[in-house]
């Protein structure tokens, strides 16, 4: 199994520092002054303290990293975590479909779709699931009083 | 009303069929998803969170949690005697002693022993919240917006400073948390902050997206992943027999679960410390003074019954800080704090003054299902140790129903929806990273308190930046961050290694036993 072995410390230290960075400059964009001053403190101060805290940490951990070899080693194993990204991929889909077809359409198929990659083929699971996705819509909506998005169902629910 | 009096309203207001109900639901909930390997408290509630959003007492909707929490403890001791795997964190230690006595074919009577060493520290924890935490509250009301925002300062810093493995990766964590808290229209002078002109981004992120993202969802994919690995191999669990603890026994086992309980209570008491530490020290404590301490990591009840007593004496206590001074002392506590503010409460010593039977009330609920832990738990054990041989395939999907409908429930907008998908990607980069995210919601949870009372005392200080460093009580809760940190993080470097060793110890001899079994 090919094995990727990723130093987090200087990993956390170069994408939350490049982070931070581009967030310091945008900040006079994004966070504009109010037109009058009514007394409180500036609305930059509370994000702008907390990009230069991430700044300084970043900077700490790549010092920790390539002056220090202080490290961390995360292996990343393909074969292992491909399994967790297309879980999260699907998950994605599904809040993508429950957007257009709604919570129970999308449900069922991102869930049944989620027990055949997990090698699941007795049909009595795939009910369940189908039920399981039922049971959660209608317990939002009768004993909770929320609505999940219905979709092209709306009609009939 | 005297404080004895609103103490006995408010276990009248406990005994109550829909606060009962709650209490036992609650406990059921934390038995069956703690004992769950790979799925923690937190998740238990988090999952039972937006169901509690329809309850109109919030007191009720805490009792319900804080049921779910001390549930939780005691379930993970379930999979840790039965599978050798701890449900939760802080059943690790558990397995040292649970599982070979299971494997002597013994495991009721391990299970009967880490139920009545939980049910006694927790009783004890709780009573302890019950006579402390109004003195501490009163100590600490003369704060001002001043004090308030060194002491949300204190509570990030600890959390931060002990949670995953580095320093600066806690403090970036937390302050990542207090930074996307800011995202959104700033609620004093009504600018945008960051939105980049989207227009779901105007209203900021929501806490409970995120903690159904970086904590819920991120674990359960993970599991599933292991799942799909594994081929679905389950591992054997032991059955359970008839032959449970004798009174002699029980008797026996009293001193271990005391000092454990007293260990564990002082520690969980101070912020940012919790079970997972709590149980190796007391554990260690009582190997060292027990008269067979050679019977400990083989199979000896006094362990069992000093790591399981440890981690159920850790709720009550770690509930101090955080109902007192608003602090949490743990992961669990900090996810709690938010289910505080989600239902209008705010933790701190005004709650005990302005909603003292609220307050009371929730210790109280804290208190009864600690009592009831050990009835439930003589009846319900046998039954929730089945679930740990239940397909995961079977869970995770209703646990996954339930994030994603418990998150659009928050407010009933999709876009809690997006953020909860949004975050469960970036919860896998802070996964390659190594960045833990507990301090990151102890951030987002805080932030408001945080800029409400930071810019509370600019206006009343006339923008004196220095005025933290100024007041006499907020420098000196300042210096104790910095005291504290430290010395939490010695101490927690002290107890990871006690844990290696006290791990490899136990392994060794768990692999010992196999072989003269084989």
């Amino acid at each position: 199994m090919k094995k990727i072995k990723i130093k987090t410390n200087l990993l956390a230290g170069l994408v939350m520092g490049v982070f931070a960075i581009v967030m310091l400059a945008l900040l006079p964009s994004q966070v504009r002054l109010p037109m009058w001053d009514s007394g409180a403190p500036s609305p930059r101060i509370i994000p702008g303290i907390c990009l230069v805290g991430i700044l300084i940490c970043s900077a700490i951990l790549i010092i920790q990293s390539l002056v220090f070899h202080k490290e961390h080693i995360y292996e990343f194993v393909w074969d292992h975590e491909k399994h967790e990204l297309v879980l999260i991929l699907a998950l994605i889909l599904f809040v993508v479909l429950t957007r257009f077809i709604g919570f129970i359409p999308a449900g069922i198929l991102i869930f049944c779709g989620v027990q055949w990659y997990e090698n699941e083929r007795k049909p009595i699971i795939y009910i369940y699931t189908i039920l399981m996705v039922i049971f959660v819509f209608f317990l939002f909506q009768n004993v909770f009083h929320v609505s999940l998005p219905a979709g092209f169902m709306e009609r009939f629910l | 009303m005297g404080t004895l009096s609103v103490i006995g309203g408010a276990f009248a207001a406990v005994f109550t069929p829909t606060n009962l109900l709650f209490i036992f639901g609650g406990m059921l909930i934390g038995m069956i998803i703690g004992c769950i390997p790979g799925l923690s408290v937190t998740l238990g509630i988090i999952l039972f969170l937006p169901l509690t959003y329809g309850i109109k007492d919030p007191s009720t909707a805490i009792i319900a949690l804080l049921a779910v929490y001390v549930g939780g403890m005691y379930g993970g001791s379930i999979s840790a005697i039965t599978l050798n795997t701890p449900g939760t964190n802080s059943a690790i230690a558990t397995t040292f002693d649970g599982y070979p006595l299971a494997k002597k074919g013994h495991v009721l009577k391990a299970l009967d022993t880490s139920l009545f060493a939980s049910s006694f520290g927790g009783i004890v924890g709780a009573l302890l919240l019950l006579l402390l935490a109004a003195p501490i509250a009163q100590l600490v009301s003369r704060f001002t917006s001043v004090e308030y925002f060194s002491m949300a300062i204190l509570g990030i810093s600890l959390l931060a400073g002990v949670s995953g493995n580095s320093l600066p990766k806690g403090i970036l964590s937390g302050l990542f948390g207090i930074f996307l808290a800011s995202i959104g229209v700033d609620a004093v002078t009504g600018v945008s902050r960051f939105t980049f002109g989207i227009p779901i981004l105007q209203f900021g992120i929501d806490m409970l997206p995120a903690m159904i993202a970086l904590v819920a969802l991120k674990q359960v994919v993970g599991k599933l992943g292991e799942f799909k690995i594994k081929g679905g191999d389950m591992g054997a669990a032991s059955k359970i027999d008839k032959k449970g603890l004798t009174l002699k026994e029980a008797k026996s086992i009293l001193p271990a679960t005391a000092l454990s309980t007293g260990i564990a209570s002082f520690i969980g008491a101070m912020p940012g410390v919790g079970g997972g530490v709590a149980q190796f020290l007391c554990y260690n404590q009582a190997k060292q003074v027990s008269r067979h301490p050679e019977q400990f990591g083989k199979g000896s009840l006094e362990g069992i019954a000093a790591a399981e007593s440890s981690n159920n004496a850790v709720v009550g206590s770690a509930m101090i800080p955080l109902m007192t001074m608003g602090i949490p002392g743990d992961g669990v506590t900090a996810l709690l704090l938010g289910a505080f503010i989600l239902h209008g409460m705010q933790p701190g010593p005004n709650m005990f003054t302005k909603q003292a039977l609220q307050a009371y009330t929730i210790i109280a609920g804290c208190f009864v299902a600690n009592l009831f832990l050990f009835p439930l738990g003589k009846v319900m054990t046998r039954l929730v140790a089945k679930v740990v041989q239940v397909r995961y395939t079977y869970l995770a999907p209703a646990i996954m129903l339930f994030c994603f409908a418990g998150a659009f429930a928050g407010t009933g907008n999709f876009k809690e929806m997006i953020f909860c998908a949004a975050l469960l990607v970036f919860a896998y980069f802070l996964k390659i990273m190594e960045i833990d995210p507990i301090p990151m919601l102890l951030g987002l949870i805080l932030a408001n308190i945080m800029e409400t009372n930071f810019v509370t005392a600019m206006m009343s200080y006339d923008r004196d930046y220095l005025i933290f460093f100024k007041r006499p009580i907020s420098l000196v809760i300042l210096i104790i961050t910095v005291v504290l940190v430290a010395s939490m993080i010695r101490i927690n470097k002290k107890v990871d290694a006690l844990n290696a060793k006290q791990m490899e110890e136990a392994t060794e001899l768990h692999e010992q036993m196999n072989e003269e079994e084989a």
